[in-house]
């Protein structure tokens, strides 16, 4: 066999490269950093690190200690911790620094927020039934989970926001000024779901996020109905929402919620399914300036949830199950901050 | 071997690879004497297949079922199941298709043991010797890359001695030495993965994932089946058989009839123009987008990448898709789409090449 030509050479140094490559997006995932994927790997490049220390200082100079968007960061949280720029980070040396990785990401838990107030949004109401099924309508079956749950956190401690307090019409607007203006540190949004095929149950949770699932386009288009805001204002949420670390505590908080709620509902009722964390464009999660989530606590399109849910005990462990969640939630997202005054009770 | 021909598309040195492959082979067995064996796994949302360095070669349905209760357990005789014996023994078990869409369920642990299990399911199958070490590239759908990358690298947490995630239609790309100016489209159950390759490793803006695949054509076929005939009784397993016994586009060669129970007697239909629209249903999207990478191609190859489609995945298998995807092209300058040749194991061989080329000092750092 012959030298391998030039052209041969150069197709296995792409191919070298190309695994080399792999293995760094690999071994970045690892450690927890932001895969390479998106970007061209800029390598000893002072101009990389440059532009890696002038993001840095914007993200010190922008980021609140608080959910994204929120104002002016409150004195007590930001007193409580100060974002230093790593040596290594802060002044690179072009000539003997390795390549430029991918920034890490910001871990949320840095911040060490406690979760203190919570938005309770139940779902419809007024003149907006929502869904309405065997004689119960779902705006008064939110309603009554969102006044147990909120009784429940408030004896753990935590401050609660309703976004509706009796039957009131509110447009999806009007929730999302509400929670804001409350500046709640989580959002809750409380519904009842209403799948096509009788047969289905299950209790799921939302956070945002696109879909291309048809039946999650109809129910979002379906929660989506009286939003209230117009498409420049549904544009410019839209333009803003997805740089935010909000995005991975949403979802975090989602986790939480759905898997409290599905371990304490199965107990009662053992057919239920577990239709697990989804992602889905709802105006509400989109316009809230904290994480925030909508969960579907049972199917009121299947007989079996149906009856259930005329239980007042049932509704009771529903709403036991999504303060659970908040509290589970709230205990991993403190850590060893303090919660919220008096503490709520940490499980 | 001569030196590859010049001017030689890419992806026709599919057959070069594969016998530059076995010699890489028959030097790993002589060096290594069996030490290690080196895996390349292709996790489908529909079938997921394994390509070993000890010439094993295995493909399962990717269903994973735990018995549901004791009696059930004992029915099957097995405490897990996996793949076509998985469906088959479906009412008694608790089934999982864990990578539902091309991603893997968020909050549902039963979705990442499923994944662990399946990839320890085709480990096995490869029979690897007591104290070999397993090296393994998994190949998964682009968009659970994307999405969940953190939670698919603790999902696969400890099932081999060292593993390394990459991206199907890149695994596909690359075991074919498809790496330059070349357009893979791999069209699976979940997801349509797109992937332009520029003679580098993709990045996000060479890639492309489309939510409509496979599934969504059983969808599709099953909702016009149940619109024409309500009456007729059948499940998406029934449909999604129907679809890869005789999906085409184009002019049918026949009639596609179906035994279905209608009003629980068994009724012959006939499906040849909802199996057409259906599968025909692929295309808008798919040219939509195959056009649209093309055009941010640097002009002086768009030409080349144009005439270099390669077309992958289960969807491949669709008689007539190449020509009508190339017919689509016609109205840009015209192409050439070429399915591969073993759609099966195109994706696992890709991976088992990338493990054999990394080297060694790059899988010590992998973990498992």
């Amino acid at each position: 066999m012959g030298l391998p030509s030039p052209r041969t050479r150069r197709f296995d140094r792409v191919k070298q490269e190309m695994v080399r490559d792999a293995v760094a997006e690999n071994l970045a995932t690892i450690a927890g950093l932001v895969p390479r994927a998106g970007r061209r790997t800029v390598r000893n490049s002072w101009l990389g690190w440059a532009l890696l220390a002038a993001v840095a200082i914007f993200l010190v100079g922008t980021l609140k200690p608080t959910s994204a968007g929120r104002g002016t960061p409150q004195q007590q949280e930001t007193a409580n911790f100060t974002l230093a720029a790593r040596p290594d980070q802060a002044s690179p040396n072009p000539g003997t620094l390795p390549a430029l990785e991918a920034p890490r990401a910001i871990d949320p838990a840095l911040f060490r927020l406690a979760v203190r107030r919570v938005v309770v949004d139940p779902g419809h109401g007024g003149s907006d039934p929502g869904a309405m099924m065997r004689g119960m309508r779902e705006k008064e079956i939110t309603l009554d989970i969102a006044r147990r749950l909120a009784t429940l956190l408030r004896a753990g401690g935590f401050e609660v926001v309703m976004t509706r307090e009796g039957d009131e019409t509110l447009t999806l607007h009007q929730r999302v000024k509400a929670a804001n203006a409350a500046k709640g540190d989580v959002f809750l949004s409380i519904h009842v779901n209403s799948i096509p095929e009788p047969t289905r149950r299950g209790v799921e949770t939302y956070v945002l996020g696109p879909t291309s699932d048809p039946q999650i386009e109809r129910l979002a288009g379906a929660e989506n109905s009286v939003s209230g805001y117009s498409l420049s204002d549904f544009r410019r949420l839209l333009e803003g929402v997805y740089v935010d670390v909000r995005h991975d505590e949403s979802r975090q908080f989602a986790q939480a919620v759905q898997r409290r709620m599905f371990a304490a509902l199965r107990r009662v009722n053992p057919e239920l399914d577990d239709r697990s964390v989804k992602k889905a464009p709802f105006v509400v999660l989109v316009g809230t300036e904290m994480p925030g989530v909508l969960t579907e606590v049972s199917c009121i399109s299947n007989e079996e949830d149906a009856r259930l849910l005329r239980l007042s005990e049932y509704r009771q462990d529903i709403a036991e199950a999504l303060a659970g969640g908040v509290r589970a939630y709230a205990a991993a997202r403190g850590r060893d901050a303090t919660v919220a005054q008096g503490g709520p009770e940490r499980k | 071997m001569p030196p590859l021909a010049a001017g030689m598309p890419p992806w026709r040195r599919a057959a070069r690879s594969a016998s530059e492959a076995i010699e890489r082979l028959d030097t790993n067995v002589t060096k290594e004497k069996n030490s290690v064996l080196h895996l390349g796994i292709d996790l489908g949302t529909s079938r997921s297949s394994v390509s070993a360095s000890n010439g094993e070669r295995h493909v399962v349905e990717s269903y994973i079922g735990w018995p549901v209760d004791m009696v059930a357990r004992k029915l099957v005789k097995k405490p897990v199941m996996f793949g076509r014996e998985a469906l088959e023994n479906r009412p008694m078990l608790d089934l999982h298709r864990p990578l539902e869409r091309g991603l893997i369920k968020e909050g549902s642990e039963k979705d990442e043991l499923a994944v662990r299990e399946l990839i320890r399911h085709l480990i096995s199958l490869t029979r690897p010797h007591d104290g070999q070490r397993v090296l393994a590239v998994v190949g998964v759908p682009a968009e659970a890359l994307r999405v969940s990358r953190q939670h698919l690298r603790n999902a696969v947490k400890g099932v081999a001695d060292s593993l390394m995630i990459v991206s199907e239609p890149f695994a596909v790309a690359y075991g074919m030495d498809a790496l330059l100016h070349t357009m893979i489209i791999d069209i699976g159950a979940g997801t349509t993965d797109f992937c332009v390759m520029k003679g580098r490793y993709p990045t996000e803006e060479d890639q492309r994932t489309l939510l409509y695949a496979g599934d969504s054509v059983d969808e599709q076929l099953a909702t016009m089946i149940r619109t024409r005939v309500p009456e007729a009784q059948f499940s998406i397993h029934m449909v999604r058989a129907w679809k890869e016994k005789s999906s085409f586009v184009g002019e049918p060669n026949g009639t596609v009839e179906v035994t279905v129970p209608v009003g629980g007697k068994p009724t012959n239909i006939d499906i040849t123009t909802e199996m057409k629209r259906a599968c025909e249903s692929l295309l808008p999207p798919i040219v939509e987008i195959m056009v649209d990478l093309v055009s941010r191609v640097d002009p002086d190859y768009q030409e080349t990448v144009r005439h270099n489609v390669i077309l992958a995945g289960g969807g491949s298998q669709i008689p007539r898709l190449a020509k009508a995807l190339e017919a689509a092209l016609a109205n840009v300058g015209g192409g050439r789409v070429t399915p591969v040749e073993d759609p099966i194991f195109a994706g696992a061989n890709g991976s088992l090449a990338i493990a054999l080329d990394a080297p060694e000092s790059d899988w010590e750092k992998l973990p498992g």
